[in-house]
């Protein structure tokens, strides 16, 4: 399964950016001489976006001020995984060492802590706020419960683990992109097995559910985006296939574009698109393929904004993409 | 197995059980601990190594994963398989994928990669050519998918002490690349044939955990 996300986006953040017809720079934050961004997220509400940092620390900047306003980590345990739940409300972490922290935002308060058997290879939270699942490297997915802080569920594919993660709209199912190729859709409270996809030849490396809960879009080595009946499990259709390995997936709140970060898998060091598509058309709509544009942390956020990050070692930018 | 004394160990060991010189942890049965004990002294399984993001399911079916003319070093794998008792097993699959000589996996085909046929003897062996670096990964390597009826299924990655990366000593060198856990995985090359017709062969014994 893939876990270089932070490797790339280390190599690309200290690529400067280029203009780009379709970007609109938001805001420049300057970093202090001894923080270094791995890379990044951005909260759906637009309020933060979130720097894993080479200091092993996770840093929350206020994206309308510009400013740092929290700082929070694993007690000094490497970094791998963060996600903001959809209403940005919640922020998860996971780590090298298995470590899992939730707290709730803007106060930072730490709602819940487990620990993995595994690297934390990634993370979702529920629409709902209630549940919380980690995919560690190699082992079960597990589901926790952030009111009880009780584990409810674990989910293991039949050889290798999880690499991506989605809870359905309704917080009822749990969807994994498995490392044996297959996309699995569970009960999140149970565990129970709904369906399991087992047409796809390669693994996904990003899984969303469409904001109606009926399907379920994939893509990874295979260079497509899938899209899945969710209650059959079948295979729909696949939208063009593209040179590069898709990295990550975010849909956006009306339905209708899909960004899609791609990676080359020969030379990660390469620049790679990131593709906006149009679902109605299931056409690309923009490409962007600016050096420095960091994937990961491109985020829909609530008000339809698509925001991206890019930087260098010494400024965080983060753009906004016209619709 | 007979001891000393004409008794089996099984029967050394329920003896022991029965007269109280062993005592059984609450939450395990007799059976499950001579199974334990029957076990304890015979094959360490294969040390599990992570299946990367490349594997394809629906390999052909072949020992030859190198075509004619292919460039890089010709090389040969072979190794039995056999289960923690030692005992060869023979309805096994393995599944190897790898890169080219150049480090690039082919994602859109089925270049280096096999579903290997079992050979009904505990064997197996296969024909390709040295992979190159891949640029994400320190080491060379080669993946495995191993299954078996009643096995836990195997996945691991094979490596070469031949591997610059180690610098000629994998024993002190071998976790420069950050995913090699374990020195077993790293195995020696053998350099063979006539130096105009040399190639690498690597002997790689596979041993699955029962379920």
């Amino acid at each position: 399964m893939w876990r270089r996300l932070a490797v790339i986006a280390d190599m690309l953040l200290l690529v400067p950016v280029l203009a780009a017809e379709a970007l609109r720079p938001e805001k420049t934050i300057i970093l202090p001489t001894d923080v270094v961004i791995r890379f990044t997220a951005i909260s759906p509400a637009g309020t933060f976006v979130a720097g894993i940092c080479r200091d092993q620390k996770l840093r929350l900047w206020d994206v309308s001020a510009g400013s740092l306003s929290r700082t929070l980590d694993l007690g000094g345990e490497r970094l791998t995984s963060v996600r903001f739940s959809d209403d940005g409300q919640l922020v998860a972490l996971g780590g090298a060492k298995g470590g899992v922290r939730i707290w709730e935002l803007p106060s930072a308060t730490l709602k819940l802590e487990f620990t993995n058997p595994s690297e934390v290879n990634a993370l979702a939270i529920s629409r709902d706020r209630k549940l919380v699942a980690a995919a560690p490297l190699e082992e079960a997915v597990e589901v926790w419960d952030l009111s009880s802080a009780k584990q409810v569920a674990k989910m293991r594919a039949p050889f290798s683990g999880t690499s991506a993660l989605a809870f359905s709209p309704d917080s009822h199912w749990l969807a994994t992109a498995d490392g044996d190729t297959s996309i699995r859709l569970y009960d999140a409270r149970t565990g129970k097995l709904r369906n399991s996809v087992d047409d796809l030849l390669l693994e996904s490396f990003a899984i969303v559910f469409s904001t109606d809960g009926k399907y379920i879009l994939t893509g990874g080595a295979d260079k497509v985006v899938n899209v899945i009946d969710a209650s059959s499990g079948k295979v729909l259709r696949s939208l063009a296939k593209q040179d590069d390995v898709l990295l990550d997936l975010r849909q956006s709140r009306d339905g209708k574009r899909l960004v899609a970060a791609y990676v080359n898998a020969d030379d990660p060091s390469k620049a790679s698109p990131v593709v906006i598509w149009d679902l109605e058309t299931q056409s690309p709509r923009t490409r962007i393929l600016e050096p420095g544009v960091v994937p990961n942390g491109g985020e829909f956020l609530l008000d339809g904004r698509l925001l991206m990050t890019s930087g260098s070692e010494k400024e965080l930018k983060i753009w906004s993409v016209s619709p | 197995m007979l001891d000393s004394s004409g008794l089996s160990r099984r029967e050394v060991l329920q003896k022991c059980v029965a007269l109280g010189s062993i005592t059984l942890i609450a939450s395990q049965s007799s059976a499950a601990m001579l199974l334990a004990f029957e076990e304890k002294e015979l094959h360490k399984p294969t040390p599990p190594n992570e299946l990367g993001p490349f594997y394809k399911k629906r390999a052909p079916q072949t020992a030859m994963l190198r075509a004619a003319g292919d460039p890089g070093m010709p090389l040969s794998v072979s190794g039995q398989i056999l289960d923690t008792r030692g005992e060869k097993l023979p309805n096994v699959v393995v599944e190897v994928w790898q890169t080219d000589h150049l480090g690039h996996y082919d994602l859109d085909g089925y270049r280096y990669r096999a579903k290997l046929p079992a050979d009904g003897s505990g064997n197996y062996k296969f024909e390709s050519v040295m992979p190159g670096h891949y640029p994400d990964r320190v080491c060379q390597h080669i993946h495995y998918l191993v299954t078996a009826p009643g096995h836990k299924p195997l996945v691991t990655q094979l490596y070469f002490a031949t591997d610059p990366v180690f610098e000629g000593d994998p024993d002190k060198n071998f976790n420069r690349d950050p995913l090699i856990h374990s020195r077993e995985l790293v195995r020696p090359v053998m350099l063979v044939g006539d130096p105009k017709d040399i190639h690498a062969a690597v002997n790689f014994e596979l041993c699955l955990e029962r379920v």
